[in-house]
């Protein structure tokens, strides 16, 4: 069973930490457009956030993966990646937005106060700082990016769950099949959670 | 002739059709250390923030030196890291150590080499007697800790004037006294201040001039001794009679009025 679903572990994990690090750029960049852009950009971050978070990520993997990549070569594993990571920044644009405006105003006219320009103050002292209040809920959205992943398999990636099917179908053997996989979705949550909170405590603002 | 460092010349400020501050001009001198005094609500902090161009004045001119940094198309950048600001709320970097959040400025702002800013803003910690904390978080210091450490922050920019917005408003009156002793060391070495305080006491100690202000105007400025003393205006005297009494002259007659 193992040797089936092994290979797929790999491509699940490259999958998620794509996606995770395009949505988590997008999720950064899109929030701060929300909080400090002129309108043009807040209107672009708004229907950007609000439009994705209303489609499903099976219709955005199939977007990409029948009509975008008809235009630009992609492959279904990148296609699979990439959709995810749109869909992921839209959530996580929500999650960097609480954060950049749960710091305390006073940090931009600080400063500013010492001659930052605005770019270089959202930069080295109000990012840095919604990074740490955004990290609980990033932990929440890399479980969930993961869980998605396995919605790559429609487009037939070879990841985890695709590997599951493959081994049911060869060894008639559905529970154990699926079971492993269950198991190996966990295993693989906890160690992401569990690394992500590691960072947390590192970066913790001390009391 | 003296250059005086900064030249105020009728500033107004309005915020929408409200105005805050109503034509205001004056000039502040090499070392001279200027306290404005008045009740809330007159323009005070207001006057203070448009100095360093934190608001942007509604009209008027203010020169720095010899530019004149209301000017259009200056770079308000490079005018605000030629001024030092201390805020009420101290404001320090919550995610960065006491020596971080001096440093900053130096790396990311003056471009100055790591090691080179770390220098100097040890000597600016020791300057407020803040260098034993540097390793320390903001969230682990007192109030009066915290507003010493803003005071190293502006001070590693080697600012030409330092502006003091309230510095010991939101603090216990026991950790007053260690700010005031540490902004009246850098009157005592030179430093060019405004200062916008209710410390009467601090005010009458180490200002040069006091600015009574009301009604976003100048009402009077003068000595401390002269404006302590012999106030010209009914106004500065009523409000220094309730400041240091601590309640109005007469009570006000509505007042007694409302009492059955």
């Amino acid at each position: 069973m193992l040797q089936f679903l092994l290979p797929g572990l790999g491509v699940t994990v490259s999958v998620t930490l794509i996606a995770l690090g395009l949505g988590g750029c997008i999720g950064a960049m899109m929030a701060v457009f929300r909080v400090y852009g002129n309108p043009v950009v807040k209107c672009l971050a708004v229907s950007y956030s609000v439009v994705v978070r209303a489609v499903p990520v099976v219709v955005i993997i199939f977007i990409l993966f029948f009509v975008i990549s008809a235009f630009i070569d992609l492959s279904p594993f990148m296609s699979g990646a990439i959709a995810l990571g749109f869909a992921s920044g839209a959530y996580q644009t929500e999650i960097f937005r609480g954060a950049i405006l749960s710091v305390p105003r006073g940090q931009m006219t600080a400063a500013r106060g010492i001659g930052m320009s605005r770019a270089k103050a959202i930069r080295c002292i109000i990012l840095p700082q919604a990074f740490r209040v955004a990290i609980p809920s990033l932990i929440n959205e890399v479980t969930l990016v993961l869980k998605d992943s396995s919605l790559v398999f429609v487009i037939g990636v070879p990841e985890l769950m695709r590997r599951a099917q493959y081994a049911s179908a060869s060894t008639m053997e559905p529970l154990l099949a699926f079971g492993t996989a269950a198991c190996f979705y966990i295993l693989l949550t906890l160690t992401l959670s569990k690394l992500l909170e590691a960072v947390e405590k590192r970066f913790a603002i001390q009391f | 002739m003296i250059q005086p460092v900064l030249k105020i010349e009728n500033l107004s400020k309005s915020f929408g059709a409200t105005p805050v501050v109503r034509d205001v001009s004056f000039d502040v001198n090499p070392s001279e250390v200027i306290v404005i005094i008045g009740s809330s609500g007159t323009g005070k902090s207001t006057l203070l923030q448009c100095l360093n161009l934190l608001h942007k004045p509604t009209s008027g001119r203010i020169f720095l030196e010899d530019l004149e940094i209301t000017a259009p198309g200056m770079n308000e950048d490079t005018v605000r890291r030629q001024m030092g600001m201390v805020f009420q709320e101290f404001n320090l970097f919550n995610h960065l150590t006491v020596l971080g959040n001096v440093t900053i400025g130096m790396t990311r702002v003056l471009g100055m080499p790591a090691k080179d800013a770390e220098k100097k803003a040890m000597k600016e910690l020791d300057r407020v007697g803040m260098a034993d904390h540097r390793l320390k978080y903001p969230a682990q210091l007192s109030g009066g800790q915290k507003q010493r450490v803003g005071i190293a922050r502006a001070l590693g920019m080697n600012p030409k004037v330092m502006l003091f917005d309230e510095p010991t408003s939101a603090l216990d009156p026991e950790l007053t006294g260690e700010v005031l002793t540490v902004m009246q060391k850098l009157a005592s070495e030179g430093m060019t201040m405004i200062i916008v305080s209710h410390e009467m006491g601090f005010a009458r100690d180490a200002a040069d001039r006091v600015i009574f202000m009301e009604n976003g105007r100048i009402e009077e400025q003068g000595p401390p001794d002269v404006i302590f003393s012999h106030p010209a205006s009914e106004r500065t005297r009523k409000f220094l009679s309730i400041i240091t009494t601590g309640k109005a002259e007469q009570p006000a007659s509505h007042m007694e009025q409302d009492t059955p």
